[in-house]
């Protein structure tokens, strides 16, 4: 049996004793400098993503040639054929001439349409995210503001003519911001809201219906296609986006985004009830189940539609969700499979 | 050691008052809102308001149900209590609407009202049973009578110690000096008689209503001294505070008689008031006027917090047990809010909610422990004013625009109660906490406005009364009952 030994480690009177304490001293403020430590951090230079090259000199001048051959080309043939056209006929050469000139006024009227298009699908972004800031802030001024650009817009519905003077009539005795845009979206965009949730379920059900009924899967995407792209096109023009060509070209870029980002979020949302129509109708038929499935696409897109041209952002109306609709496709699959 | 504020018998009473009204609030429900305010606060004006905007369906966007158009309409009703007047709202509303509009009288007795509410549900189940009906059943009272709730807590010992306390500090000297004179000339240990207990009764309800007057304290139970009603003279009202006597007081001797009747008055005064009007509330709205208080300064500011604090604490809060839901009944919202909130820029309205949150905070802090939920708002039942902008010096002041009402006095001008003119009130402090420091440089100054003059009349005819925010305390306080 040993005893018990205590040693000292080698570093233990390094610490303990320091001959060089420090007392405490004040000094003016003046006299210091100044090292605030930034606490937010540098972001990580992995996690960003490397910035898109831009397009080097070659490029540009393929590009920029290319253009200017192509516009060079498009003149000379328009050129050529007018003088063609006088060399047969003077008489038809003026009439080509004519025609000509309608063309490049019909494109250019064109373009104009599609600018004011663009910007009307700008104008609403920029009203949403007013009213976002306006409901965190409770800015009166700017409540006022959107409240007046929104009935700008819908100015020309007559069936929105009530809810317009009910807007005018209570905005000047609020003075919430906040609560100027809670009633300006309970009467303006409340029944919107409704006519665009039922336009939703309207293609929902057409798209089951003809997935259901169509004899190839190519008939089916395409008129999946067709539908999606209508519907967009009827929700934006429903919220008084009225895109046109390029415009659209935007909004769907804006719903496909909207899509990628929160199509898990839609699931989630709906998971059950997606899970639970989807296998009742698939266990009536396998095409019925298709067409359910077609059918929830149809309605997400025209949810993510409606959240990107709403120009307000939902808060007290209820947002839409996948749920909305199940009820009515799986009625619709459940229906016509006691038919057939 | 603090006493209840009911006995069991009250307690059983109350109980199975509850368990009726769940028996017959299965199909129609009964909500009690409890419009608490001291006197002047504005209760009169908000139940007024509020009868008024229900029955017409008036202005009221931020009112979820009437907005969504579920709310259908509203009457009134009868009481179920029959020994209760009914709330004089045509009266009150023909005062408002008259020619020349005056406010209506301060509310010198209690009265009853119910309305019947009847709406569509939001919930799936609605559509199988159509439109729901809802009694909401509000009590108005004089504010003074609230006052008297704290002293339910208190023995006659308490409550004398605190009033004189109250009496003998400097800022109440010049009022309360005869009373004290005769206090310091009468043994309380002598052998009791009623002349001696009437001039100290008198005495004392001289030195509350005086220094009422005088400044706006808040915190003089007990509060039928100075509102009696018919209790005027009777022996519960013959009382007032002794200090402790030396040794034990005999049975026969004077402060026995006061304290006896001290607790007479507690006892067949106060309880019942309590017992019948606010054990069984279910919402409560607390109204409180932030400028008056402001106008006079920081003695009066903190005497405000305090009669808030101590009220507000008389109340049942909390969330009820859902097992025992049908025996008690719990105050489960309270809204806190500053009213007059017209008598200010719509600027400033941030700041007087600052300025309430500070006054109230302990009695919120005290309610939400309990499991209650609070919100604070500044309102106007009826908005009295409207708004512009004056530059002066190259500075843009936001004024309201309003007429006095007759012997306001600004700056040396006192007005006649028939010009209009647009006020700058002055800035209200960033920091609440400053009210309750002397020496503010600002001086603040609000005037009391008259009734607004002429009146919009919806498409039916009705008067509509123009509000800030009473749709939203509306929609905070009866509005989840009509989802």
């Amino acid at each position: 049996m040993k005893r018990p030994i205590a040693r000292p480690t080698a570093n233990a009177n390094a610490t303990g004793t320091d001959p060089a304490l420090r007392t405490p001293r004040a000094f003016a403020p003046t006299a210091v400098e100044l090292t605030d430590s930034d606490f937010d951090p540098a972001p990580d230079e992995t996690l960003l993503a490397p910035p898109p090259r831009p397009m080097g000199w070659l490029g540009r001048l393929a590009w920029t040639s290319g253009g200017v051959l192509l516009s060079a080309a498009l003149g000379l043939a328009a050129d050529r054929l007018i003088r063609d056209l006088f060399a047969a006929n003077p008489w038809l050469g003026w009439l080509g001439l004519g025609v000509l000139a309608g063309f490049l006024v019909a494109v250019l009227a064109l373009a104009v349409r599609e600018v004011f298009a663009l910007r009307r699908l700008l104008v609403l972004d920029a009203l949403r995210r007013d009213a976002a800031l306006t409901t965190l802030d409770n800015d009166q001024q700017r409540g006022r503001h959107v409240v007046d650009k929104l009935v700008a817009i819908y100015g020309d519905r007559p069936d929105q003519a009530r809810a317009r003077q009910t807007v005018t009539d209570h905005l000047p005795h609020l003075f919430d911001g906040h609560e100027i845009i809670a009633m300006a979206e309970r009467s303006l965009m409340a029944p919107l809201d409704a006519r665009a949730k039922a336009l939703t379920a309207a293609s929902a059900r057409r798209v089951a219906l003809v997935t259901a009924v169509s004899p190839r899967a190519l008939i089916d995407i395409a008129f999946v296609l067709y539908e999606s792209v209508r519907l967009a096109g009827a929700i934006a023009a429903l919220y008084g986006a009225r895109p046109g060509l390029f415009g659209f070209w935007r909004l769907t870029g804006a719903v496909l985004t909207h899509l990628a980002v929160t199509g898990g979020l839609v699931l989630t949302d709906g998971l059950v009830e997606q899970l639970v129509g989807q296998g009742l109708a698939a266990k009536l038929s396998a095409r019925l189940g298709e067409g359910v499935v077609n059918g929830l696409m149809t309605v997400r897109v025209g949810i993510a539609a409606m959240r990107v041209v709403r120009p307000l952002p939902f808060e007290t109306q209820p947002q839409p969700v996948v749920r909305d609709f199940i009820p009515e496709l799986t009625k619709l699959a459940t229906d016509s499979a006691k038919t057939t | 050691m603090a006493q209840t504020p009911t006995t069991i018998v009250d307690e059983l009473g109350i109980a199975l008052a509850n368990l009726a009204d769940t028996a017959t609030g299965a199909f129609t429900p009964t909500l009690r809102l409890g419009v608490t305010g001291l006197s002047r606060a504005g209760k009169t004006i908000f139940i007024t308001a509020l009868v008024h905007n229900l029955l017409t369906g008036g202005r009221m966007p931020g009112f979820a149900a009437m907005a969504e158009g579920r709310f259908i309409g509203a009457r009134l009703a009868e009481y179920p209590d029959a020994t209760v007047p009914r709330f004089a709202y045509e009266q009150h509303l023909q005062s408002l609407t008259a020619k020349s509009p005056v406010w209506p009288e301060g509310t010198r007795r209690i009265s009853q009202l119910r309305i019947v509410l009847k709406y569509q549900s939001k919930h799936w189940y609605a559509g199988l049973r159509g439109p729901s009906t809802l009694n909401l059943d509000i009590v108005d009272y004089p504010g003074e009578w609230l006052l008297d709730l704290p002293l339910l807590g208190l023995s006659f010992a308490q409550w004398s110690a605190e009033a004189l306390e109250r009496a003998r500090r400097p800022g109440s000297g010049k009022e309360a000096t005869p009373f004290l004179d005769l206090l310091a000339a009468i043994d309380p240990l002598k052998d009791a008689n009623d002349p001696d207990a009437e001039r100290l009764a008198t005495a004392f309800t001289d030195y509350l209503r005086r220094s009422r007057e005088h400044g706006a304290l808040s915190t003089l139970p007990p509060g039928r001294f100075l509102l009696p009603g018919d209790l005027e003279g009777s022996p519960a009202l013959t009382f007032a505070p002794l200090p402790p006597p030396a040794q034990s007081a005999r049975n026969a001797s004077l402060y026995a008689m006061l304290e006896h009747r001290f607790e007479a008055y507690k006892a067949q005064v106060v309880r019942p008031f309590f017992r019948d009007h606010f054990a069984r509330l279910d919402r409560q709205i607390v109204l409180v006027d932030t400028l008056r208080a402001l106008n006079a300064g920081p003695a009066a500011v903190a005497d405000l917090e305090t009669a808030l604090t101590s009220v507000i604490g008389c109340f049942r809060q909390g969330e009820a047990n859902p097992l025992l839901r049908p025996f008690a009944r719990r105050i489960d919202r309270i809204l806190f809010a500053a009213t007059k909130a017209d008598h200010v820029h719509h600027s400033s309205h941030d700041r007087l909610e600052a300025i309430l949150n500070r006054l109230v905070s302990n009695a919120s802090k005290r309610a939400r422990f309990a499991g209650t939920q609070t919100r604070s708002i500044a309102l106007a039942g009826i908005r009295a004013t409207h708004e512009g902008t004056i530059s002066e010096a190259g500075q843009t002041l936001n004024t309201i625009i309003g007429t006095p009402l007759q012997g306001e006095a600004l700056d040396g001008v006192t007005y006649d109660g028939k010009t209009e003119i647009a006020l700058f009130p002055g800035d209200l402090p960033e920091r609440p906490d400053s009210l309750f420091e002397d020496g503010n440089p600002v001086a603040l100054n609000f005037l009391r406005f008259a009734p607004p003059q002429q009146l919009e009349r919806n498409a039916s005819g009705d008067v509509m009364l123009p509000h800030i925010r009473f749709d939203r305390a509306i929609d905070y306080l009866v509005g989840d009952w009509l989802a």
